[in-house]
């Protein structure tokens, strides 16, 4: 009896203990060994010393990668927290069919992110695409969604915006009602317009949700992968390719593991940095 | 002690399905045997490995290479998991060296009346080509589909063009005739051909590399560790191709995603293999009428054309227990008889010397006369150049493709310049 009370609360870790060091600890230790040495799979591993590290901090890809990422965060972000705002304030409204438009704005958020990258490839199509078709009938040019360099990621960041948008609304709209009917009806009593009660009560209250879509897309944003892959396979010009999309290219296309380990590595200490910043400026000031 | 009992017995299950996960699939005195995954060869290895079961004492069990985004991909993760069947029959050329560096195949010249055999059913060239930088041969030469110019015969009629162009400047020349804003909304609609403008490392076997072997005579991309292709043939062929670009000859939207752009004369020609056949007999209009060509070829080329014969060949696993009986059956499915069963059930053509001279086929060809052309080219065919690294060498040449021809950023001599240099730089490492 007192054997099983001691061994019990084991037993019951063991579970999560067993798949913690399977699928947690072993891999990340692995990946870290890795980083010395050249791997194809196939071949036994080779020791290389830093030459991953030197080769990275060489890589104008690699940079070029992280640009794009960084311009699709910028661009997705703000779009992201804007659009999804903006709508969670009007589906708070007593609308009619509100219930109809939340789950219409969910849908698009459980729809597979292959489904939608392919139907908005059809959409951002150049001569039979359903967008530029709507130019040329207004009157405009054609405009090379996804074959323009200076494009083609502003045109992903859009439909990420699209896809992810409905996830938002329903955190800020949890956000918005958690916030006192008192404070508004306060401000009405001293003559506060709409906008003063946006920025001066809806904004600081909602703080905690804002800094939660900020930190949830940014992790979403740097672990775009699917729409480069699918709709330009990281071109044109290299314009798309974002840095998950490489790094799997080094690894599962070009069999170097290593290398790819070495970039996985720095990438993820590039992401507890934006973290760490945004978890000390962002959820201060906003 | 019943729980210590459970807790044991939990252990000792795990252990043995884990080290059951990682065996070998192959049984005593059977041979397994994965073939590709289309119909027409799941047909023609069904009927090889019934005819060798019914008087062989060692039976080969016979699967289709299991599903997954390529058949590359699913064989690599079966050399990882130590799974792999006895005999494989979809090996892309490609891969063969660096598995052949891994020592995870026979050398297939070890095996006896292995070397007699390739040379009575190959040319000496393609032995050359298969045989690896050790020396070593661990590929058999089986099927190919050689990349042609497939042109729809009203349209070259009513170009009134003398003949199909088969150079250059006959090329663009009638590019410029047939292209044509359509709709009139400013934008041209009616392309002369089209070619995958993204740059997917393979989509250059359907663009680049044939015309590279066609311009260069069957030249090779490396050579004895360094990029070879830093020549006129290479930049000729770049010029051609940005050109078709620039004039909007060739269309720089991906026209994949709707009803086949050559069946409703969208485009006129198309850079394909011996597959489009069965693909156009299904779905063309009627008195819709096409035929095949070689590939395009610079104005003053001489001598025999060449193409990229997209082959597959067959490799044995060095976790075979019987390779000399695995050969074996391999010499017989791939004997003169079975290979005509092979392109009969399955339209792809098998790479054996005069195929389209050898009487036993004759009443094939006579009754496939489309089919007859890719046979009479599959004597200049080549496939690809052994190296480790030729997935990376065709996305470095991919990625100055997409600069150059497809976007015109760079002129072609830079280009392949920077291409041969990239390449280069592969081997250094």
């Amino acid at each position: 009896m007192k054997l099983n009370n001691k061994i019990t609360p084991y037993l019951l870790v063991s579970p999560y203990i067993f798949h913690f060091l399977l699928f947690v600890a072993f891999p990340v230790i692995f990946s870290i060994v890795l980083t010395f040495h050249k791997w194809n799979i196939i071949s036994p591993m080779e020791y290389t010393g830093l030459s991953n590290y030197v080769r990275l901090f060489k890589d104008e890809v690699f940079l070029q990668s992280l640009i794009n990422t960084l311009i699709f965060l910028v661009i997705h972000i703000p779009l992201q927290i804007i659009v999804a705002l903006f709508l969670a304030e009007i589906l708070n409204q007593k609308l009619k069919f509100r219930g109809f438009f939340r789950a219409a704005f969910f849908l698009p958020v459980i729809v597979s992110g292959v489904v939608v990258t392919i139907l908005w490839q059809q959409l951002y199509g150049y001569d039979t695409g359903f967008f530029n078709r709507l130019l040329v009938t207004i009157g405009l040019g054609k405009v090379g969604w996804l074959t323009d360099p200076n494009i083609a990621m502003p045109s992903i960041a859009l439909m990420a915006t699209w896809k992810n948008v409905g996830l938002y609304i329903v955190l800020f709209l949890v956000g918005l009602q958690t916030v006192p009917d008192q404070y508004y009806e306060a401000a009405d009593i001293e003559g506060a317009s709409k906008w003063q009660k946006f920025f001066k009560i809806t904004l600081p209250m909602i703080n905690p949700t804002i800094f939660m879509v900020v930190i949830l897309s940014t992790i979403g944003g740097f672990s775009l992968f699917i729409e480069p892959y699918v709709m330009t396979g990281g071109g044109p010009l290299n314009s798309t390719i974002s840095a998950v999309l490489y790094i799997y290219k080094q690894g599962f296309f070009y069999y170097h593991m290593g290398y790819s380990a070495t970039l996985g590595l720095f990438f993820a200490l590039i992401i507890l940095l934006v973290v760490v910043i945004q978890k000390r400026f962002v959820e201060r000031d906003v | 002690m019943r729980l210590k009992f459970l807790c044991l017995t939990l252990i000792v299950l795990a252990a043995v399905i884990l080290i059951r996960c990682g065996g070998n699939n192959s049984d005593k005195n059977t041979l397994s045997y994965w073939s590709s995954n289309n119909s027409y060869e799941i047909k023609y290895a069904d009927y090889i490995t019934k005819k060798w079961n019914s008087d062989s004492p060692v039976k080969v069990s016979f699967q289709p290479v299991p599903e997954g985004q390529s058949s590359e991909e699913v064989i690599l993760a079966a050399v990882v998991g130590e799974t792999t069947p006895d005999i494989y029959s979809n090996m892309w050329q490609g891969d063969v060296e660096a598995y052949a560096e891994a020592g995870i195949l026979v050398p297939l010249d070890t095996l006896d009346g292995f070397i007699e055999f390739i040379y009575d059913r190959c040319d000496s060239s393609v032995v050359e080509e298969i045989t690896s930088s050790d020396g070593h041969i661990y590929q058999i030469p089986w099927k190919i589909n050689p990349i042609m110019l497939i042109y729809n015969k009203y349209i070259i009629k009513n170009l009134q063009l003398n003949s199909v162009p088969e150079t250059y400047t006959e090329y663009t020349n009638a590019s410029e005739k047939f292209k044509k804003d359509l709709d009139g909304d400013g934008y041209i609609d009616r392309w002369f051909g089209y070619a995958e403008v993204q740059v997917t490392w393979w989509q250059r076997f359907f663009d680049f590399y044939p015309l590279y072997l066609a311009a260069s005579g069957g030249g090779k991309l490396i050579e004895n560790n360094k990029a070879v292709f830093n020549n006129e043939y290479a930049i000729e062929v770049f010029s051609f191709l940005k050109n078709l670009y620039t004039h909007k000859y060739f269309a720089m939207e991906r026209l994949s995603a709707r009803q086949d752009v050559f069946l409703s004369g969208i485009i006129a020609t198309r850079f394909t293999g011996p597959w489009e056949i069965a693909h156009s007999e299904k779905y063309k209009p009627d008195g819709f009428e096409y035929d095949f060509i070689h590939m395009p070829v610079p104005d003053d080329h001489e001598g025999p054309i060449y193409t990229y014969g997209d082959p597959k060949n067959i490799v044995i696993f060095s976790t075979c227990k019987y390779p000399q009986t695995a050969w074996k059956f391999l010499r017989k499915m791939i004997s003169e008889e079975n290979d005509l069963k092979f392109l009969e059930i399955s339209n792809q053509l098998p790479r054996r010397k005069e195929l389209d001279v050898n009487p036993l086929y004759a009443d094939y060809f006579k009754a496939n006369p489309k089919m007859k052309k890719f046979a009479a080219q599959a004597k200049y065919v080549k496939g690809t150049d052994a190296s480790p690294v030729l997935k990376e060498v065709f996305d470095l040449i991919s990625q100055q493709y997409e600069a150059c021809v497809v976007y015109g950023t760079k002129s072609p001599e830079q280009a392949i310049k920077d291409a041969a240099d990239a390449v280069d730089l592969l081997f250094l490492k």
